[in-house]
């Protein structure tokens, strides 16, 4: 039983640490989008945003877990709360789905 | 009953308006996240304690804060009152005790960064009461699971003229799995150092462990923490709970 959790353990520990919640931003993501350029910067502030609010009430979820149709609902339903001013709140839905696209 | 009803749709219209500090996953140990700039909220702490050792008594200790999003890193809390229900044989009876100040500057981010760290410090006054208390406080998210650590040094000045001393080293490290983003339970451990005359002649060390869980939703969040002595120090609790309820405002 000893064993089993002390090899349990480390691989769940390994696993959470593998995923990577909050994946940095690329020059890529910011073509990701077709027809539209995002501006760097941007994202570079929606990734901050992302990582530093919204764990303020619960850990992040893995973006993949949530469709780029969904995820604006998600944020806007969070952001009162969150006190995320208008400009924050897109920063943080064009980092989310940056990544989605980057991720396909 | 008017004035009752009349107080729920205040509150239920500002309701849509709110918001919040940021929820809590521990009772006992504090994380490295602050809340974000110009939130405000309000926390209610209920802590029941009993000690058997050397009599039986229970203690109910209440604090009243409001917390205050400064800066993206900067946040500051009041206290506005900790006050207590003591029943045991000698005396019993309501006391306040003191109010206190509390500021949390954020260094790193505990999902980017390797390591996310926060330095916290507070001071406390009541009647012929003085406490300076500083905590390091340390905190890793690897996805659902959050891992934390709070390492506190705190000095008391009590008494006539304040001449009599206290000291206390702790650790605390909590463990916190969120089941869903309104759901989490966890495991909190306590080991406490006490330096009674600030010298540690007597060797007074206390070891509290137990399980968390914190509900949040909306603007709101409620955390429980119940703690059992593991060592068998006499006048500290045996056992003690914790209660924070916070509302964003």
């Amino acid at each position: 039983m000893k064993a089993s959790i002390l090899f349990v353990l480390p691989c769940v520990l390994a696993s959470c640490q593998l995923t990577n919640y909050v994946p940095p931003v690329t020059s890529q993501m910011a073509t990701a989008r077709k027809g539209q350029s995002v501006n760097l910067a941007m994202l570079h502030e929606g990734r901050t945003l992302f990582a530093h609010r919204c764990i303020e009430c619960h850990t992040l979820p893995v973006v993949g877990r949530y469709s780029s149709k969904d995820w604006p609902d998600i944020v806007d339903s969070m952001s009162q709360r969150a006190s995320l001013k208008p400009a924050e709140r897109e920063a943080i839905i064009s980092y989310i789905i940056a990544v989605r696209l980057a991720e396909h | 009953m008017k004035a009752a009803l009349r107080t729920g749709i205040f509150v239920a219209a500002i309701l849509p308006g709110l918001s919040f500090g940021g929820a809590r996953h521990f009772g006992f140990i504090y994380e490295a996240p602050t809340s974000a700039p110009g939130s405000f909220e309000i926390e209610n702490w209920v802590t029941w304690a009993r000690t058997t050792n050397p009599e039986h008594s229970d203690q109910v200790a209440f604090r009243h804060e409001i917390e205050i999003g400064i800066t993206d890193r900067l946040q500051a809390s009041i206290y506005l009152a900790d006050w207590f229900y003591k029943n045991d044989p000698a005396e019993s009876g309501f006391t306040y005790s003191d109010s206190a100040i509390e500021l949390i500057y954020n260094l790193t981010n505990p999902v980017i960064d390797p390591i996310g760290l926060s330095l916290y410090q507070e001071y406390r006054g009541g009647n012929r009461f003085f406490e300076w208390e500083s905590k390091l406080i340390a905190q890793k998210n690897l996805g659902p699971l959050i891992l934390a650590y709070n390492a506190t040094v705190e000095a008391i000045w009590e008494g006539k003229g304040l001449t009599d001393h206290e000291g206390e080293f702790q650790q605390a490290v909590g463990a916190s799995y969120e089941i869903s983003p309104r759901f989490s339970v966890g495991i909190e451990l306590l080991h406490e150092f006490v330096f009674p005359k600030w010298q540690d002649e007597e060797k007074i060390r206390n070891v509290f462990i137990g399980p968390n869980v914190a509900v949040r939703h909306r603007n709101w969040f409620v955390t429980v923490t119940a703690l059992a002595q593991a060592t068998d120090t006499s006048e500290e609790a045996d056992f003690q709970v914790r209660t924070i309820f916070g509302v964003g405002l």
